[in-house]
């Protein structure tokens, strides 16, 4: 998918590994770090964390710990209070949920976009 | 001791996330809108054992949240005091953390006839979301979890916004056009769900703001050129915003 001219992959969001991160700098390594930390393994949190250390730095990997942490609350938020979708983001962002398969999510029963 | 003082952590942690953190510990162990000091430091601990209870790792795993039953993992069975939530609040504060894509309305409805008002439940989800994201970020980085505040006393407040409206989601919220007055605060000209969605109690709408401006940043999220002013780029961010939804079967 053509982001802001920028080609990237979005099968890393599904956990699948890309060529060249996906267009992402570092974007494998960051998302098995992103992915340790949400399936809650420890073992995998702390190689993930080496890994992305050593080719991005540890700034990074904090920047990346904070991002995640937001997330761990956000998907909480929308999740506890049943919002839908804003109806401004439903048509821009259909072609991403189409090729993400967001709809077989049970959340999405929320926005009445469930597959 | 001051909190989020990661004196001994080698690690480049920036002083606005620990400021962040340090400020949300103070209004945790303060009393709320709905929940007194005591309870809302109780709530923060149950968010903590929500993790280790083996009641909800099988409920989780269960096709239906309602096919098991049994206790979750909190006081005793931890080797913990007794908690001084209620059953209802204890299992939605571990609903919150381990199973959150299954909350429906009915099960809000639920609460409210256990005594956990709409208004209780929002800031119970407030409450839990804003420490357990702060948790997180430390478990994601290997470092023990920030011990909780000792609890102040005093009576909550029991604010509620004069303008509410039930157009979305499973609680009242302030409508988009009702961020005026005492609720100028809340947004701008635009007023996503996500930010409307505990606005039933406006406090906890600010409390994850401010946590949540220095982990993450705001702003043109698919402008992937723009600078974050970040060890990661815009790109980064939303690819590791992206995982953890996914993982989480988060659909917003």
């Amino acid at each position: 998918m053509k982001i802001s001219d920028r080609e990237v992959d979005l099968a890393l969001i599904n956990g699948m590994e890309s060529a060249d991160g996906g267009g992402v700098s570092f974007g494998n390594e960051l998302m098995h770090f992103s992915e340790a930390i949400a399936k809650r393994d420890e073992e995998s949190i702390t190689s993930s964390r080496e890994v992305l250390s050593e080719v991005a730095g540890a700034e990074a990997v904090v920047e990346a710990a904070a991002v995640a942490a937001n997330f761990q609350r956000m998907v909480r938020i929308a999740d506890s209070i049943g919002i839908p979708l804003d109806q401004s983001n439903v048509s821009f962002t259909a072609d991403i949920r189409g090729q993400l398969d967001l709809g077989r999510f049970h959340s999405a029963k929320n926005s009445g976009l469930d597959t | 001791m001051t909190a989020f003082n990661y004196e001994s952590v080698t690690l480049p942690i920036r002083e606005d996330l620990k400021g962040a953190y340090r400020d949300f510990w103070n209004t945790l162990a303060k009393p709320g809108t709905w929940w007194s000091g005591a309870e809302r430091v109780a709530i923060a601990q149950e968010s903590r054992n929500a993790i280790i209870c083996d009641f909800c790792r099988r409920r989780k795993n269960a096709l239906s949240p309602y096919q098991v039953v049994g206790e979750h993992s909190t006081g005793s069975l931890l080797g913990l005091p007794a908690s001084c939530l209620s059953d209802a609040a204890i299992d939605a504060v571990h609903r919150v953390v381990t199973d959150q894509s299954r909350i429906t309305q009915s099960y809000i409805d639920g609460l409210d006839a256990e005594g956990i008002t709409n208004e209780k439940y929002v800031e119970l989800v407030g409450v839990v979301v804003t420490c357990f994201s702060i948790d997180e970020f430390n478990r994601a980085l290997g470092l023990p979890l920030e011990p909780l505040p000792l609890a102040q006393t005093g009576k909550p407040t029991g604010y509620r916004p004069p303008l509410l409206a039930r157009d979305v989601g499973f609680v009242p919220m302030v409508p988009p056009e009702g961020a005026v007055n005492k609720e100028s605060d809340l947004w701008g000209k635009v007023a996503p769900n996500v930010l409307r969605a505990l606005s039933l109690v406006p406090d906890e709408v600010r409390s994850w703001i401010k946590v949540a401006s220095v982990q993450y940043v705001m702003g043109d999220l698919l402008n992937f050129a723009a600078d974050t002013g970040r060890a990661i780029d815009r790109a980064q961010m939303e690819l590791v915003a992206g995982r953890v939804s996914a993982i989480n079967e988060c659909f917003y």
